[in-house]
């Protein structure tokens, strides 16, 4: 897989909320951007509270330690206000992931739109995150949600205009 | 009968006399003042010359150094007191431990969020070697002792606690006492780990004791809780000391 966990992955007490507000922070924030790092490189869009808990991101075997479900909810509610996470139902069973905002992903498509000349022409949706000329970009397999809210900024800023369900055209 | 010395002729002679002894022992005490100013000053200039002679060694060699700085210590004399004086501009040595200083400032600072702002003292020299690079003078513990107690200077709050080679350098404000230090200790030895039950066995402290010690290293930010241990017990991570390699 090739990821590289941080140092604290491999401290026990990462995985206990610490009582100490500054100590808690630090861990916090720590496992912030684990997750989105997480999710970024195994480019996932998603997570689902039952399934994340079992997985390696949130239960190391190998120190035999693993995070509560309230902790996780804990470090969840904070992505969300950073604006990282959107929560899918009330229940908060299970999340969208966004390890780059969609303002963000705006910008790196249209930067890639400008270097490939694709100003002026209309593409289908599934072209740009699926088809061959973006395959070494960070979008690839982006989610299809995410990849229609950037290009409706696009739109606003009059880079772009959706056209139907699946087709835009770039200016 | 003819008795001597009472007139006024005698009084004056004899005030002549002690002011003849007065100014001859001033005259001595002066000869003997020159004389071992004139000692001291042969010494510091030899000691100059030996300086000067042994410039490379001074700069290079942390040993060599360090008996250096005792022997000058013993007769009074700080190289290390002014950056503009003789013997920073001849060595370079005020300058080395200004220069020490900042970078010990430096990495204690950015290992600060990690640490909680306490570092044994051989992870800073290892440290600090790296930052240095690989051209720069070799730097000892000695070196590093010595720059410390420059910064102390400003209270910053730059303290070292405990002894021998397992010291530790503390970075922040606040006060260790010895209960803390010994805890320290411990957990540097057992790889950042230790219970309530480890400090109970090794220094047959009340509970109350080591609750107390073990809640102000949290609050300090230089401890982590773990509650989810295979014998039940809350074990205190500290990482600073903490190494992945050892404790997997």
């Amino acid at each position: 897989s090739g990821f590289n966990w941080p140092w604290q992955y491999d401290f026990p007490p990462f995985f206990t909320m610490q009582k100490n507000a500054d100590t808690k922070f630090k861990q916090t924030e720590a496992w912030c951007s684990l997750i989105l790092d997480y999710h970024n490189h195994f480019n996932l869009f998603r997570l689902r509270i039952a399934d994340a808990l079992a997985s390696p991101l949130f239960h190391n075997k190998a120190i035999d330690r693993r995070m509560s479900k309230q902790a996780v909810l804990e470090i969840l509610d904070i992505l969300n206000k950073k604006g990282n996470v959107e929560w899918e139902d009330k229940e908060k069973t299970s999340c969208r992931v966004f390890w780059k905002t969609t303002a963000q992903w705006a910008d790196i498509i249209f930067k890639w739109v400008n270097e490939i000349g694709l100003n002026n022409t209309v593409c289908t949706l599934h072209e740009i995150t699926n088809g061959p000329n973006s395959t070494n970009q960070e979008f690839h397999n982006l989610d299809a949600q995410i990849l229609v809210d950037a290009l409706k900024i696009l739109q606003t800023t009059g880079k772009a205009e959706l056209i139907g369900e699946d087709g835009v055209k770039f200016f | 009968m003819r008795r001597r010395g009472v007139g006024a002729s005698a009084i004056t002679k004899k005030k002549l006399e002690t002011s003849r002894y007065k100014e001859h022992g001033n005259e001595l005490a002066m000869i003997q003042l020159d004389q071992l100013s004139k000692q001291l000053e042969t010494f510091h200039s030899h000691l100059e010359k030996f300086a000067a002679n042994h410039k490379q060694e001074i700069r290079k060699d942390p040993q060599f150094r360090r008996q250096f700085q005792q022997m000058c210590a013993t007769i009074g004399v700080d190289p290390l007191a002014s950056g503009k004086g003789f013997w920073s501009e001849m060595l370079g040595v005020g300058d080395f431990y200004y220069e020490l200083g900042v970078q010990l400032v430096e990495v204690c600072i950015t290992t600060r969020p990690q640490n909680g702002g306490i570092m044994p003292i051989k992870e800073l020299h290892q440290k600090l070697l790296k930052t240095r690079g690989k051209y720069a003078q070799d730097i000892s513990l000695d070196d590093i002792k010595t720059a410390l107690s420059k910064l102390k200077l400003l209270g910053t709050g730059f303290t070292l606690l405990g002894t021998g080679s397992k010291q530790i350098v503390k970075s922040v404000p606040g006060e260790l006492n010895m209960d803390h230090s010994a805890v320290l200790e411990v957990a540097q030895k057992y790889n950042g780990k230790v219970s309530n039950s480890d400090i109970e066995a090794m220094y047959n402290w009340q509970t109350e004791r080591i609750q107390h010690v073990m809640e102000h290293l949290v609050r300090e930010g230089m401890a982590w809780i773990d509650t989810q241990t295979p014998n039940k017990e809350t074990w205190f991570w500290f990482p600073a000391f903490f190494n992945v390699k050892n404790n997997n």
